[in-house]
């Protein structure tokens, strides 16, 4: 492990106030002795200069896919006091509301098995990679809808059932869109790309339950043994970028009028209460609603598909759930025996709200709020459970996924896209995307175990095992 | 003059040295363009755009906001960029091409420039920085 830490537990680490100059708070970070091996400085540094932020309550934390990013790490998870704190693009990145949701389907892997051609008609349908646009014409009008209602719009639209809205965190709609702050500019990119995937780490997936940990909670959730789903990961395109390159702006320029030092540019903040911090927070939400809007559409598209191919009912694919994993909010959270209000900001990490939570819906209630955490291309993703520690100790929060361990350009001198793609189709994993690069960048290899970073939540117990899915065929951007 | 991706885990880093502050910020637009749409670019199309800004690092960042936001709109491939640089203000040239799937596909979208980390040095030798794309 590097030097200057504290180990105060098996997979519990202290980044004490000191590390760097201006911590408020000591860091905390969950990793398994493995998973340490591949801690890059700069990572720990990030986490530590976000404790350096005005009004951050408890510690400034990572969860196990922890890894080097811009202004918050990659994993980090901070809450700050609604009237002291501040709010940071740096916390949430450019793809605001970047997120995961798993469809679920009546088909069995047998049904789908080696067929090409579904995932052919799915790359065709669903628009991926770079300058793709949508085939679902979105109006200006349309634009609003989707960004002050979210989900809702969608459904309202026709792109999925009133039941869907039940299973996305907050509904799949923040009420705190402000319009008002989102640039004609953001508005411009925001309607050709409604209803498309984007690149990079985003992708859409065909999956199997392979294993079962918790009867109860599969059951609940609704996943069985041998059952195919759909993963899809994306977020607010090209709206959600222009918003935060807009409001990061305004926010260097407010860091300096609220005399807030920061130690990376990046971390431009402003407090919550501030002309400044309201608007970026409005823009912000509307910006996750887009996100909403965005994979509900895609979901849309993805049931119109599987509907013609298999003939099974739109409604007989319902959604298990949806999770935001780029994004601020704010949630109650009890501090020294009181509920308070927070604002808690989770850069690649995981809401994961334990049994009782209000925002679940009723039948999952007992349960807690599913967690979905996407592999690699070729490794598994897993579903887990939401819990009372995570509420006690990561105000609700969890990892987001494997955590890459390789950079890019290593990927692209190391491995080759086309050989990746015949190694995976020897495993039954079906892989199409526009470039062998986009393959190679995305390669099972350059990530973490998934189920290392899954294993490591799941004995902490910031969030517990329900089921694991391996893929079947991917379309990447 | 010259530009190269260095290993950067979750992002693209790219290292950019030039003789000159206007070819530092010529050979970054380039390495922004590479790293979305490869190495097949051709101009023809050219669009203006002008800048000002608080700071040297602050300029770069919103030239090269404004040359993604254009490239998406428009549907734009650029390939160089002709640059002044007066005080915090710039006046760009930029030369490009419509965006053409069987060429531009093979590239990562960049979702925003990053401020971290990012500083423009300067010697003898010319300018040099440090740039982290968020892809």
């Amino acid at each position: 492990m590097l030097e200057g830490l504290n180990r105060v537990g098996i997979y519990e680490w202290e980044v004490p106030i000191g590390y760097v100059p201006g911590m408020r708070v000591a860091g905390r970070f969950f990793l398994s002795e493995s998973l340490a091996k591949t801690l890059e400085p700069g990572a720990v540094q990030q986490l530590a200069n976000v404790a350096t932020l005005p009004g951050i309550l408890k510690n400034s934390l990572a969860m196990p896919d922890i890894h080097w990013g811009y202004g918050f790490p990659i994993g980090g998870v901070a809450a700050f006091s609604v009237d002291e704190g501040v709010i940071s693009p740096g916390g949430v990145g450019f793809d605001i509301n970047c997120g995961v949701r798993l469809l679920s389907t009546p088909l069995l892997h047998k049904d789908v098995s080696g067929r090409r051609d579904l995932i052919d008609e799915l790359f065709r349908t669903v628009p991926t990679g770079v300058g793709a646009k949508s085939c679902l014409k979105v109006s200006s009008q349309s634009l609003d809808g989707m960004m002050v209602k979210g989900a809702r719009w969608a459904v309202s639209a026709g792109y999925g059932v009133e039941r869907d809205l039940m299973r996305c965190e907050e509904g799949g709609v923040m009420n705190a869109a402000d319009t008002r702050f989102i640039s004609a500019k953001a508005k411009q990119r925001g309607i050709p790309q409604g209803g498309t995937l984007g690149s990079g780490n985003h992708f859409l997936e065909i999956q199997v339950v392979r294993e079962i940990f918790d009867p109860d909670a599969a059951k609940a959730f609704g996943l069985t043994l041998g059952q195919v789903c759909c993963m899809i990961h994306c977020g607010s395109r090209g709206l959600g970028h222009q918003v935060c390159t807009d409001h990061l702006k305004i926010l260097e320029s407010a860091t300096k009028k609220y005399h807030i030092t920061i130690p990376d540019r990046q971390l431009a903040c402003a407090p919550i209460t501030s002309p400044e911090g309201r608007a970026y927070f409005g823009a912000m939400a509307a910006s996750a609603n887009y996100a909403w809007a965005n994979r509900q559409m895609i979901t849309h598209t993805t049931r119109q598909v599987l509907s013609k191919m298999f003939r099974v009912e739109y409604e007989e694919m319902p959604l298990i759930y949806d999770v935001a994993h780029n994004v601020a909010k704010i949630e109650e959270h009890i501090l020294n025996g009181k509920s308070r209000k927070v604002c808690v900001h989770r850069k690649g990490a995981t809401r994961a709200f334990g049994p009782g939570s209000r925002d679940l819906p009723p039948d999952l209630t007992s349960i807690g709020q599913p967690v979905i955490i996407p592999g690699s291309m070729g490794t598994s993703s897993y579903v887990l459970h939401g819990t009372q520690l995570a509420m006690d100790r990561t105000f609700g929060s969890t990892c987001h996924g494997a955590g890459r361990i390789m950079s890019r350009t290593q990927a692209k001198k190391n491995l080759n896209g086309r050989e990746i793609t015949a190694n995976l189709l020897k495993e039954g994993i079906i892989v199409r995307a526009h470039s062998e690069n986009a393959i190679a960048d995305e390669a099972p290899g350059v990530y973490k175990p998934s189920d290392e970073v899954v294993n490591v939540v799941h004995e902490v117990g910031i969030s517990r095992l329900v089921a694991r899915l391996s893929p079947l065929g991917v379309i990447k951007g | 003059m010259s530009f190269e991706e260095i290993p950067h885990t979750a992002d693209v880093k790219i290292h950019a040295s030039a003789p000159t502050l206007e070819a530092l910020f010529s050979e970054t637009f380039k390495a922004l363009m590479q790293v979305m749409y490869g190495t097949e670019r051709g101009d023809g199309t050219i669009r203006k755009i002008r800048i000002e800004s608080t700071d040297n690092e602050s300029l770069l960042a919103d030239f090269l906001s404004e040359a993604l936001f254009l490239s998406e709109v428009e549907g734009l491939v650029f390939s160089d960029a002709r640059i002044r640089i007066n005080g915090y203000c710039l006046i760009a040239e930029l030369r490009g091409e419509s965006f053409d799937p069987a060429r531009h596909s093979g590239g990562s979208e960049v979702k925003g420039i990053s401020y971290s980390g990012l500083e423009i040095m300067h010697d003898a030798n010319g300018y040099m920085l440090d740039i982290i794309f968020d892809v």
